[in-house]
């Protein structure tokens, strides 16, 4: 027996010695040297704001979050998955502007609009109005006609936020609603990546601002009172039609507010079509995941992939009905490798509550009826 | 207990085995001494003015994240050469790409390498004038179903010039243009990929004066179902492509997985393709192809363990089988005229891991043919009928099959006389 066991060591040990061998090729990032900058790469400065607090979006402490003159927050039925990190939204205006409503598209605004995003934690998520650490605030400026895309990344702390193209790393922790200490390493987009999520066409647009996101009661002000209508009496809004012509997104985690396939189609298009769009950056891949589209194999249904390489998995088809362990959708959405992952940017840990709100739609669509 | 000790040596023979089997591999290991300056050059890519030049310098730039352009025009990003400027991505955490070229118009990249990227190494799209010039793409290491998909990928561009690049190791295609316009592949080199040059769904296209070589398969020329864009008019002449027999090592489910190892020129369901001077040889299953999308995928490559979807009469596989609700496709490949080319194979056998090599043991009096074609035809069309005209023409050594594919092989014929006639294109 024992000398069984000693044999068994020895095959483990030889076995491990092949096995670590195959991953001998595996793309384990090497060491770098830090060097510093090359003459031949001269940078140029650019005329943007250097700090956040140059805007004056917000009054008092400015970590505060409290808005200005000119400044409304907004919320969204269904938001965009980024890390489970908390978001306050608010719109600037200039002057004597105002928001026109669109029914089917982003709504549209004056030059020197401001589209204003935090990132945040708190400390303890089950005190969501407690101690919090912002990570970074991301704007979107309208100016001659085009939307533009500026990052600024807050100070240890909290006392303002600091212009950045280049994207970084950070390491935030905190305590779930089960009491469960969470940390994760967040990336702080490059301005690129801002662009990458944001472009309709060869253009930068915002995403959630339409009327199917904002439809919802106002719970940022203290009255019980739909977003919109509160709007249009602020007169920042125009054009609003009447109430049940207004489209509205289910709340993709209240199960009272829509099916399970009509929250799940509400959570691809938030987290997926802003890209996966007959004009967005993936539409060489076929795959359109926006809320309204109708062709079964568009929305992924026994979709094969086109290009995506290792991507697919192995697995033939986006959607299988029915079958969730067998949809390319499922199996991006739990990667966290990149060239695998879906989103491709903007997402460093799976979105479990996501994942299990897709399978179920997916494992609800009944094979024979495609 | 005995029991569990030879299965366990039976798998440690088994692993040991296929330890020495994958080292027949290739492998691409150039000697990297990574240094860091990846704030500062992705600095330089994100404010990238218009007409400017970012200036790569001398060294092996090791990134997290990718590399990206956006709505830019008339900018080159040039290196010291591809020997002396690397940029490798390997194991970077952010981002499939390693350098991303979006929305742009009149831009240039030259003379530097781009390695190890986890998605595609360099990709172009929508964007208008390109010009890649003295680019190495590479994945380093043993060559792996882990390498990232395409080496250089140009899609839904125009006015492409790719030129004197080398392209190595991608688990897809090294040069691959997708759903582009006017494109010109010259001077290049392709080898240890999975597809040595493909174009995929492009319209104008010249591939001329290429080595393609230790490739599973050499050059592609298909036209797939369910895109924006169909291609047409494609010209390839003046190549070098040979020895592409290497095992598939593409990525179980993507469309290169079931390219039968061992063939020089596949091409597939596309329509004006002239294939004039190239030297194509020694290849274990056919130098060249011309297939329809129905038979493309009709094999299953037994080294590369990929996995049969759905099997019809003689196992042919539809990858797509629903291609056919695509009214905008054209499955059939049509006005394809191959003259002039040499074509030799020192093998003398065909190779027995796919079904087209079998075939010909069976069928063929265990020969390679220099060219195969599926005869696959559409309905109520006659094989000499313009539209799907195959021409064959005076080429030097052109042993020929026809295989009759969609009649279980009935009229199998060795005939080329068929075929003896002229296109213009």
């Amino acid at each position: 027996m024992i000398i069984n066991n000693t044999v068994f060591k020895i095959l483990f040990f030889i076995l491990c010695i092949a096995f670590s061998r195959c991953d001998s090729n595996s793309r384990k990032r090497p060491l770098a040297k830090k060097v510093s900058l090359k003459p031949t790469m001269t940078l140029k400065n650019t005329n943007e704001k250097k700090k956040l607090s140059e805007y004056s979006f917000f009054k008092g402490k400015i970590s505060d979050l409290v808005p200005n003159k000119n400044v409304f927050p907004y919320e969204l039925n269904t938001p965009l998955f980024s890390n489970y990190a908390f978001k306050k939204r608010f719109i600037y205006l200039p002057d004597r502007t105002q928001i026109e409503y669109l029914k089917d598209e982003v709504f549209s605004f004056s030059n020197g609009s401001i589209l204003i995003k935090n990132f945040f934690y708190p400390t303890d998520f089950r005190k969501e109005k407690g101690d919090k650490k912002i990570i970074e605030t991301r704007l979107l400026i309208k100016e001659n006609n085009n939307w533009k895309a500026l990052n600024y990344i807050w100070d240890e702390n909290q006392n303002d936020a600091h212009l950045n193209y280049i994207g970084t790393q950070t390491k935030v922790s905190w305590t779930d609603i089960n009491g469960k200490n969470k940390s994760i390493i967040y990336n702080i987009p490059n301005n690129n990546q801002c662009k990458n999520c944001h472009l309709n066409g060869k253009m930068v647009t915002p995403i959630g601002i339409t009327a199917f996101q904002l439809n919802k009661k106002y719970s940022s002000v203290a009255f019980k009172i739909n977003q919109l209508k509160y709007f249009e009496e602020k007169n920042i809004l125009v054009g609003l039609p009447d109430f049940d012509e207004i489209p509205k997104f289910p709340i993709w985690n209240q199960k009272n507010s829509a099916s399970i396939e009509k929250r799940a189609k509400a959570y691809l298009d938030i987290n997926c079509a802003h890209c996966h769009n007959p004009k967005g950056s993936a539409k060489n891949s076929g795959l359109d995941l926006s809320f309204n589209q109708r062709d079964l194999r568009k929305q992924g249904i026994f979709k094969p992939p086109v290009a995506a390489g290792k991507g697919s998995g192995n697995l033939k088809y986006s959607i299988v009905p029915g079958h969730p362990e067998e949809s390319i959708l499922i199996f991006r959405m739990k990667s966290q490798a990149p060239g695998v992952m879906m989103p491709e940017i903007g997402r460093s840990v799976v979105h479990k509550e996501g994942v299990s709100l897709i399978s179920e739609y997916i494992e609800n669509l009944k094979e024979s009826s495609f | 207990m005995k029991k569990f000790l030879y299965f366990f040596l039976s798998v440690v023979i088994i692993v040991l085995i296929s330890k020495v089997y994958q080292s027949s591999l290739p492998e691409y290991s150039p000697k990297r001494d990574y240094v860091d300056l990846e704030n500062e050059i992705l600095k330089a890519f994100i404010l990238a003015e218009d007409n400017s030049t970012i200036e790569l310098p001398e060294g092996h730039f090791l990134f997290s994240q990718s590399l990206s352009l956006d709505n830019k025009k008339r900018v080159i990003i040039k290196g010291k050469g591809m020997d002396k400027t690397v940029l490798s991505f390997k194991g970077q955490t952010q981002g499939a790409e390693g350098i991303k070229i979006t929305n742009s118009q009149n831009i240039v990249l030259q003379d530097f390498s781009i390695e190890d990227a986890a998605g595609d190494n360099l990709k172009v799209s929508d964007t208008d004038t390109l010009t890649i010039k003295r680019i190495r793409t590479a994945w380093t290491g043993k060559v792996s179903t882990e390498n990232g998909a395409y080496g250089i990928y140009p899609v839904l561009s125009s006015n492409i010039l790719i030129e004197e690049c080398e392209a190595i190791a991608a688990s897809d295609a090294g040069i691959y243009v997708g759903q582009s316009k006017n494109v010109k592949i010259k001077n290049n080199k392709a080898y240890y990929n999975v597809a040595g040059i493909e174009s995929e769904n492009s319209t104008n296209v010249e591939i001329h004066n290429n080595e393609i070589f230790q490739n599973t398969s050499g050059l592609l020329i298909f036209d797939l179902p369910g895109l924006t864009v169909y291609g047409k008019n494609i010209k390839a002449f003046d190549n070098q492509i040979f020895d592409n027999n290497q095992i598939n090592f593409g990525v179980p489910g993507s469309i290169v997985s079931s390219v039968p190892k061992g063939t020089g020129v596949i091409i597939m369901a596309t329509k004006n393709v002239d294939f004039f001077n190239n030297n194509v040889s020694n290849h274990k299953t056919s130098n060249l192809a011309i297939v329809s999308y129905k038979v493309f995928a009709a094999d299953k490559d037994l080294e590369s363990g990929s996995q049969i979807s759905k099997t019809a009469s003689e196992g042919i596989r539809f990858i797509d089988s629903e291609f056919e609700k695509d009214k905008g496709y054209n499955p059939y490949p049509g006005r394809v005229y191959i003259h002039d080319n040499k074509f030799r194979n020192t093998y003398r056998f065909p190779t027995l891991s796919n079904d087209f090599g079998k075939l010909w043991y069976i069928k063929n009096n265990a020969r390679i043919p220099d060219i195969v074609y599926d005869g696959i035809l559409p309905e109520g069309i006659k094989l000499n009928s313009n539209e799907v005209r195959i021409c064959v023409k005076n080429n030097d050594n052109d042993s020929f099959v026809y295989l009759d594919a969609e009649n279980e092989f009935i009229n199998f014929s060795n005939d080329l006389s068929l075929f003896n006639c002229e296109l213009k294109l």
